[in-house]
């Protein structure tokens, strides 16, 4: 999972992760607790979120 | 008729409740939540929201109280006691109604003549409206800073006029001052969700709208992921923006093509944080005029518990964006909670930024386009679409009132 150049930083994708693998602050950025599961995804808000590398 | 709702946001749910006992209602959501900025976001026990601070600007008394009555959702909306305070310099908190004491004997003389401009003025700033007084701007940028994440340089005087005309509403001990919704924002939608399933009406999430089908000048339907859903009346909840980019440029005529390039949303900052000994003290607003950055708080807690875990507390501050280094903005925002409450233990839960295409507001207050869309059959609510002279949530429900009466107009 990436976070693009778009993210506003609402943190929505922060609370709905599982593994707690989202840093937030301006902007979201995913770290290395990240598991894939891309639930990150259907609450990012303004599609900022991408399973490509 | 079919009425297809684009987006599931406060303005879309309102708009699909009002219309679903007479109309087949479907309404369509991006994300798997609906409730657009105006939900719950849980996180470690704690209620936190996608947008708004779990207040209603004008509590059991404005126009998103009267509609929710009006279509039937029932929300406990709890007034705040007191309504709104104001911090000082030295921390300490007095009442609203008491800015008096804040102000120097040469400011306190120009109340009667503010007063005055407040109730009339149509041209300029509130900035102008407050001639510029580094005094009165420092409570007025507050004010405009919670209540519409802008400041007093880019808030029409009318606008500020309007709210105040509002507020005010029947007179001193009817004033339409801050409730908080049990339960937080969601109870609000959760509750329109529930009267439009209740009529038959649908609300199907993970569902974007590509496009509206026009024909003839006319909407006829949408288009979702692919999918062409005919509709005889098309109500866009994403602001007019971004509604234009689903139709073919070619029907926008020049004039609002031009108003679209010129308006611009406004941006804020919120930051949530949990503490066992209240900050704030009080479930109402507390206005922070001495601050770097931050404008205003609420600790909604001391009126809905529910939305921390048992013996805490949630308090989140708000303030405007001033610039676009959004780093920077939230260092200052830290340091003035630091300044602020220097000797309190709390900790940060999440820190929320509202831009760009996920801003406080679409358009920013005063500069609402109404809600019609250069395209039959096509109307536009939320934010960006705000009844004249309202804060928020209010001006969106507004707006709402709005488009039900040209619908019926139009019938």
């Amino acid at each position: 999972m990436r976070i693009t150049q778009i993210c506003v930083g609402c943190g929505h994708c922060k609370v709905f992760c599982p593994s707690d693998a989202i840093e937030t602050c301006g902007v979201s950025r995913i770290n290395d607790k990240c598991i894939e599961c891309g639930k990150c995804k259907g609450y990012c808000a303004i599609g900022a979120i991408t399973e490509e590398p | 008729m079919k009425v297809a709702v684009i987006g599931g946001g406060l303005g879309g749910l309102l708009s699909g409740a009002a219309l679903a006992r007479e109309h087949d209602v479907h309404v369509f959501e991006r994300l798997d939540i609906y409730g657009g900025r105006f939900t719950n976001l849980p996180y470690k026990g704690f209620q936190l929201s996608t947008g708004a601070l779990h207040m209603i600007p004008e509590g059991p008394t404005g126009p998103l109280a009267l509609l929710l009555k009006q279509v039937g959702a029932k929300v406990d909306i709890v007034r705040c006691k007191p309504d709104a305070c104001l911090m000082k310099k030295d921390n300490t908190q007095i009442s609203f109604y008491n800015f008096r004491e804040l102000l120097s004997s040469s400011a306190q003389a120009k109340i009667p003549a503010l007063f005055m401009k407040m109730l009339i003025q149509k041209k300029g700033t509130v900035a102008d409206m407050v001639w510029n007084d580094p005094e009165w701007l420092a409570l007025s940028d507050s004010c405009c800073g919670w209540a519409l994440s802008t400041t007093s340089k880019d808030t029409p005087a009318a606008e500020a006029s309007g709210i105040l005309k509002h507020v005010i509403g029947g007179g001193p001990g009817k004033y339409n001052t801050p409730g908080v919704p049990m339960g937080g924002c969601k109870a609000v939608v959760d509750a329109l969700a529930g009267v439009i399933e209740a009529n038959g009406g649908r609300i199907t999430l993970n569902s974007k709208v590509d496009s509206v089908l026009v024909e003839d000048g006319k909407a006829k339907g949408v288009s979702v992921n692919g999918e062409k859903i005919a509709a005889d009346i098309i109500i866009s909840d994403i602001g007019h923006k971004l509604t234009s980019e689903l139709y073919d440029a070619g029907l926008l005529n020049p004039k609002y093509a031009a108003v679209l390039k010129k308006v611009r949303p406004s941006a804020g900052i919120k930051i949530c944080l949990a503490a066992e000994e209240p900050l704030v003290g009080h479930g109402g607003v507390l206005f922070t005029p001495y601050t770097q950055r931050i404008n205003g708080m609420d600790e909604v807690t001391h009126i809905d518990p529910s939305l921390a875990p048992e013996g805490m507390h949630l308090t989140m501050s708000h303030q405007a964006m001033r610039s676009s280094d959004v780093q920077n903005e939230i260092k200052l925002g830290l340091q003035d909670l630091k300044h602020m409450f220097p000797d309190k233990k709390y900790s940060v839960l999440l820190v929320q930024s509202y831009r760009d295409d996920w801003p406080v507001n679409r358009i920013a207050s005063g500069f609402d386009l109404g809600n019609l869309a250069p395209v039959k059959n096509l109307y536009v609510v939320g934010d960006g679409a705000k009844g004249k002279g309202y804060i928020e949530v209010e001006g969106v429900a507004s707006g709402v009132m709005n488009m039900l009466d040209m619908l019926k107009k139009a019938s």
